[in-house]
């Protein structure tokens, strides 16, 4: 996912049924906001609609036959954001509103995988739409609930009139031990400005360096199993570029299920450049983002999003990628 | 790329380019003309003595276009499925309003769509259509050549549908994955498919034996075929790829003829040069070749690099003319014959 002026920025809109994504939704299609969005809609309905082109679709999401097992991607959308590309009207941006229970993974992966749709598109950001009222709730009943939570650039915490402080604070709490990396805006009605929404270049590789997460521990002794979490690691000492490539290929190639993002700028022995990685399930795109600047501390940083990620051995992984 | 270095074909010389500022996304032959689709919904009918016509048909992309007994029938991103005579006019056969329209086909005077999930066919007789549920979304659709089977692909395969009676009865031709654009070979016994893969898929209607055709760097975004074997031409390479279809087996276990070599980036559009061993092959730089169906052919130039990916080539109902377009709306519209 090269950067490149020609190619349309695509946001994916998730949050579960009630959040208030069609809100938000009629929001970006009835503002004035001088813009030409097209928006890829599961059954809108009848609301009305100004100057932006709204296509309705099935999500359909199929496999590859590619040898990875668990990649899938959204076959319309690969039809349709080829079927925009076609217009003679350049778009601005294209929103993929999905439906409630829907893994983000397929879209995300929609980007790794199909080549006309790289060319010529790259995804922005993934926002989702939570309600501060219900989210815990939903967390603990439906995994889909987690996952849009970890693939987050953007949570829009929405509806925090209805909880008081502790509660607002006890689900921020929540977010932020699933998904560090994410930026939550708290919202009435969605009310959040779109520059604040669209256009954020999450998934360019160079915007992995600006944004900090919140570095936890990685304890998480009483998380159940199914729970989607978070761990980081810090390595002041260089790694070595053939036992991270042998130990992180191995992984994902393993536990590439379970891990549902990574992230992570690494400080190579010998190397001048920094590498900077982002990957969604077992799909990395990875690339060296030039020298490090010359104040700034060499180190490596890396953050894993997922379940299960006690059983990697991840901290004792990273660490032997240490150089001697 | 205007480089005045470039030695020009004798095509661009003899021709005229047209810059229409719009995507070309398709074109057909009808009567003397080749009309061409174009993404901001136009239409422009090409002829060998006089200018192009241009009608306004849809708003949005055409996203298909075919040619019927009365005028060619359009697809588009507005959800209309139209027929557009060449005296311009224009009629609404249906409005899908916001599905797109993303198939149509003819058959003499019968007519078919596909949108969403379902294929709407319709025959003289009723003005009501008659539809064909499929699992996904329709990827290609395709009449053999006496109008009496419709192949549709989507997800998982081919479901090929039989006029029986006047019932349409269906049999699964099924192979894992997405497949695209559907056609069947000259001789009505094979069907094959694109995929989303990097790759063709065939089936021999007979058996429903199937196989890959493979290999290839990019995905395959058209076929056609020609010469006598016939050949399936693909595009996809660096190269046009040209599998064997004659035998019992057809291209199984058989190499492929590689010709239309030169181009430096992927065919994105091949286009057989009727009545001759001989193909043309338009590239993802926009540079169009000519080249013969045999081991060592020979290739002529008929377009040097425009910078956008080459997305029609057409040959005029009467051979006189090539039509060339691209991705960013230049036709080169040119005598084919030394005049």
């Amino acid at each position: 996912m090269e950067t490149n002026t020609s190619q349309v920025p695509v946001t994916v809109l998730t949050g579960f049924l009630g959040a208030g994504k069609t809100t938000l939704l009629n929001r970006i299609l009835t503002e004035q906001h001088g813009r030409r969005y097209a928006v890829i809609v599961n059954e809108f309905g009848e609301q009305g609609i100004d100057n932006d082109l709204v296509v309705d679709a099935d999500e359909e999401v199929f496999e590859m036959n590619n040898g990875c097992i668990c990649c899938t991607v959204r076959g319309d959308l690969i039809r349709i954001l080829g079927g925009l590309m076609k217009r003679a009207d350049q778009l601005d941006a294209i929103i993929v509103e999905t439906t409630g229970l829907a893994d983000p993974a397929p879209v995300a992966q929609t980007f790794f995988v199909d080549q006309d749709v790289a060319d010529r598109t790259k995804l922005d950001a993934i926002v989702t739409v939570a309600d501060a009222v219900h989210l815990s709730t939903q967390l603990g009943e439906h995994h889909e609930a987690e996952e849009q939570i970890a693939f987050a650039d953007v949570v829009l915490l929405n509806k925090i009139d209805l909880v008081d402080k502790s509660k607002l604070a006890g689900v921020k709490d929540r977010i932020r031990k699933i998904n560090p990396y994410t930026k939550i805006i708290e919202t009435n009605r969605c009310a959040a400005p779109l520059e604040e929404i669209l256009g954020l270049n999450a998934f360019s590789l160079d915007r992995v360096l600006e944004v900090e997460p919140d570095f936890l521990d990685s304890d998480h002794d009483h998380e159940h199993d199914d729970d989607v979490t978070s761990v980081s690691f810090v390595s002041d000492t260089p790694l070595d570029l053939e036992k991270f490539e042998k130990w992180f290929g191995n992984l994902l190639q393993t536990h590439g299920q379970n891990i549902l993002r990574s992230k992570g700028i690494l400080d190579f022995k010998n190397e001048k450049d920094r590498y900077v990685f982002q990957g969604v399930h077992m799909l990395m795109d990875a690339s060296p983002m030039g020298p490090w600047p010359e104040k700034s501390i060499r180190n490596s940083r890396v953050v894993f999003i997922g379940r299960k990620l006690e059983t990697m051995n991840l901290k004792e992984g990273f660490e032997s990628c240490k150089s001697d | 790329m205007n480089n005045e270095s470039v030695i020009k074909s004798r095509f661009e010389e003899n021709g005229k380019v047209f810059e229409t500022g719009a995507p070309v996304t398709g074109a057909v032959s009808i009567e003397n003309a080749v009309a061409v689709g174009f993404g901001d919904g136009s239409i422009r009918f090409f002829w060998p003595d006089n200018d192009p016509l241009e009608v306004q048909a849809h708003s949005g992309a055409i996203l298909s276009i075919a040619s019927s007994n009365d005028g060619v029938i359009t697809g588009g991103q507005d959800g209309r499925f139209l027929k557009i005579s060449t005296n311009a006019e224009v009629e609404e056969i249906y409005n899908f309003g916001t599905r797109w329209v993303d198939n149509v086909a003819a058959y003499e005077s019968m007519v078919l769509c596909s949108s969403g999930k379902n294929v709407y066919i319709w025959s003289d007789e009723n003005d009501k259509p008659k539809i064909l549920e499929h699992q996904s979304t329709i990827g290609g659709i395709a009449i053999d050549q006496n109008g009496r089977r419709i192949a549709v692909s989507c997800y998982g395969g081919v479901t090929l549908w039989r006029l029986e009676k006047n019932k349409w009865k269906s049999s699964k031709f099924a192979w894992k994955g997405s497949h695209g654009k559907v056609g069947f070979s000259p001789d009505g016994k094979y069907l094959v498919t694109t995929m989303q893969e990097n790759e063709l898929h065939a089936w021999r209607i007979r058996d429903k034996a199937s196989f890959a055709m493979s290999g290839y760097p990019s995905k395959v975004k058209s076929f056609t075929w020609a010469g006598d074997n016939p050949y399936l031409v693909t595009a996809g390479a660096k190269e046009a790829i040209c599998w064997p279809f004659d035998g019992k087996e057809g291209p199984k276990g058989r190499k492929p003829l590689c010709i239309a070599s030169g181009g430096q980036q992927n065919a994105t559009f091949v286009e057989s040069l009727p009545g001759e061993k001989a193909i043309f092959a338009g590239f993802r730089n926009g540079m169009v070749l000519l080249s013969e169906l045999s081991e060592h052919p020979n290739d002529v130039l008929i377009q040097n690099p425009t910078g956008s990916e080459v997305s029609n080539i057409s040959i005029s109902p009467d051979r006189s003319h090539i039509l060339v377009g691209d991705s960013k709306g230049q036709i080169l519209w040119s005598p084919l014959w030394e005049q």
